[in-house]
């Protein structure tokens, strides 16, 4: 019960972050090319001005599914995010509860390719079949990484054991064992293509597919979908920087850092994890053909990936 | 001026509609979206589908192709939305005026908030124009 109010009140929180983020990635993407950019805040008024916008919903869509799929989505990738947030506050956590926020990632991608498909615009469609491409690419090599964590001895699926491991070692996973190290670059090299970042946003496409799966959506249902890949890309950040880099572990054995000071080191290293992994690929890449993006993700991070749980068997 | 009011200020979302432009007026347009004059930092961005956007950009003196096309894309935008017409053509008709393949000017089919002119107008009159719309209209 008390987790359940817990992850309500996450919520705000999550929401809040999930925007500065977006916010303060689209600031250094500007600053990188030289201009002043939007102010930090500009997501909230993209928000805002979306939410109380018209709602039209298009004649050739299946309006049941056309509505309801942003709302899923939002919900689905706020929950997402929530968890790893609650449980590191409370410091207890669910039995695989790392798998249901890999699953919850993995939804709300779906829901708005399902979305695009039942929109009944052809670049709708299209945007589904290279969505439906990419995620074959990179969530195999992505869940094999978070998967290896548990062929070591003394991890497992739940969130916060890999955490307080971390804290007992009073190291970074990443940096204690050689197959951690790669898994966790295998992680990092999937959250581009996730986060649907300009060198494999092949699916949403601006000046090619129009979109894709968000042409036809507008007003309130766009704004849902926003908030839905912000938070899914704050919990990809997230994820990356307390699972293979908890900061606050470095410290915790020696001065006794209170919860409000290590939550602000992760956000702050989730922060930087995600300039590194979207801003500045989006910035200084050009985006990359469906095949040439399939071909890497199954060439390095899938053998990456493979590599890591070879090592964890290993014993490494 | 309540928190919807001024997120609509900030962040006007753009839509480009040439209806039987000459170019000249679009390539402003594109160059008005450059780093140089970066208007990103107004809240705009250019967006693929009307769906997404809050201001139509208009280029051209409406074709009789172009009529049914452009009222279907103006009914397109969600509501609130700003219409700025862009270019001599699309504010009066300019050269065109009278002639019979013309069904322009643009106010004579759909609602126009702001007019700027010049042939083409420079890209500073463009986002002028825009700040304008949008204030106008919202503030």
């Amino acid at each position: 019960m008390n987790t359940i109010v817990a992850l309500l009140a996450t919520f705000p929180i999550v929401f809040f972050f999930s925007l500065l983020f977006e916010g303060i990635d689209r600031k250094i993407h500007a600053r990188m090319q030289k201009r002043i950019g939007p102010p930090i805040i500009q997501p909230f008024y993209d928000f805002i001005k979306l939410f109380n916008k018209e709602r039209i919903v298009p004649v050739t869509a299946a309006s049941g599914i056309f509505t309801a799929v942003p709302i899923i989505a939002a919900a689905v990738s706020i929950l997402g995010a929530a968890i790893p947030v609650v449980n590191l506050i409370t410091g207890t956590s669910i039995v695989g509860d790392l798998i249901l926020v890999l699953y919850l990632l993995a939804m709300s991608s779906v829901m708005v390719m399902i979305g695009g498909s039942s929109s009944g615009n052809p670049y709708g469609a299209i945007g589904f079949s290279r969505k439906m491409t990419m995620m074959i690419a990179y969530e195999i090599p992505m869940l094999i990484s978070i998967a290896s964590l548990s062929f070591n001895p003394c991890f497992s699926l739940a969130y916060y054991d890999v955490v307080a491991t971390q804290i007992r070692m009073k190291s970074l996973l990443a940096f204690t064992r050689l197959s951690m190290a790669v898994a966790a670059a295998t992680f990092l090299l999937c959250v581009p293509a996730a986060a649907d970042a300009v060198p494999f946003d092949i699916s949403e496409a601006k000046t090619e597919i129009i979109h894709g799966s968000l042409i036809e959506y507008g007003g309130p249902y766009l704004a849902l979908i926003k908030l839905a890949k912000a938070a899914s890309n704050f919990t990809l950040a997230f994820l990356a920087a307390t699972l293979f880099f908890y900061v606050p572990a470095l410290f915790e054995g020696y001065v006794s850092l209170g919860l409000g000071v290590a939550l602000c080191l992760c956000l702050v290293t989730s922060l930087i994890f995600m300039l590194l992994t979207t801003t500045v690929p989006r910035t200084i890449f050009a985006r990359l053909k469906i095949g040439q993006a399939f071909k890497f993700y199954w060439l390095i991070p899938l053998t990456l990936s493979m590599l890591s749980v070879a090592l964890s068997i290993v014993g490494l | 001026m309540s928190v919807t009011a001024r997120s609509r200020i900030k962040s006007p979302w753009l839509f480009h509609l040439n209806t039987g432009s000459c170019n000249g007026c679009d390539l402003e347009i594109v160059a008005a979206l450059t780093p140089r004059y970066d208007v990103e930092r107004l809240g705009c961005v250019l967006v693929g589908s009307p769906r997404h956007a809050d201001v139509l950009l208009v280029t051209g003196p409406v074709t009789r192709q172009m009529l049914p096309r452009v009222i279907r894309v103006y009914e397109q935008v969600p509501e609130p939305k700003v219409v700025v017409a862009i270019g001599s053509c699309a504010s009066s008709g300019s050269p065109f005026l009278g002639s019979q393949m013309i069904e322009g000017p643009l106010d004579k089919i759909i609602p126009v908030d702001v007019y700027v002119a010049g042939c083409p107008p420079r890209p500073e009159a463009i986002v002028m124009g825009i700040v304008t719309a949008v204030k106008r209209k919202f503030g």
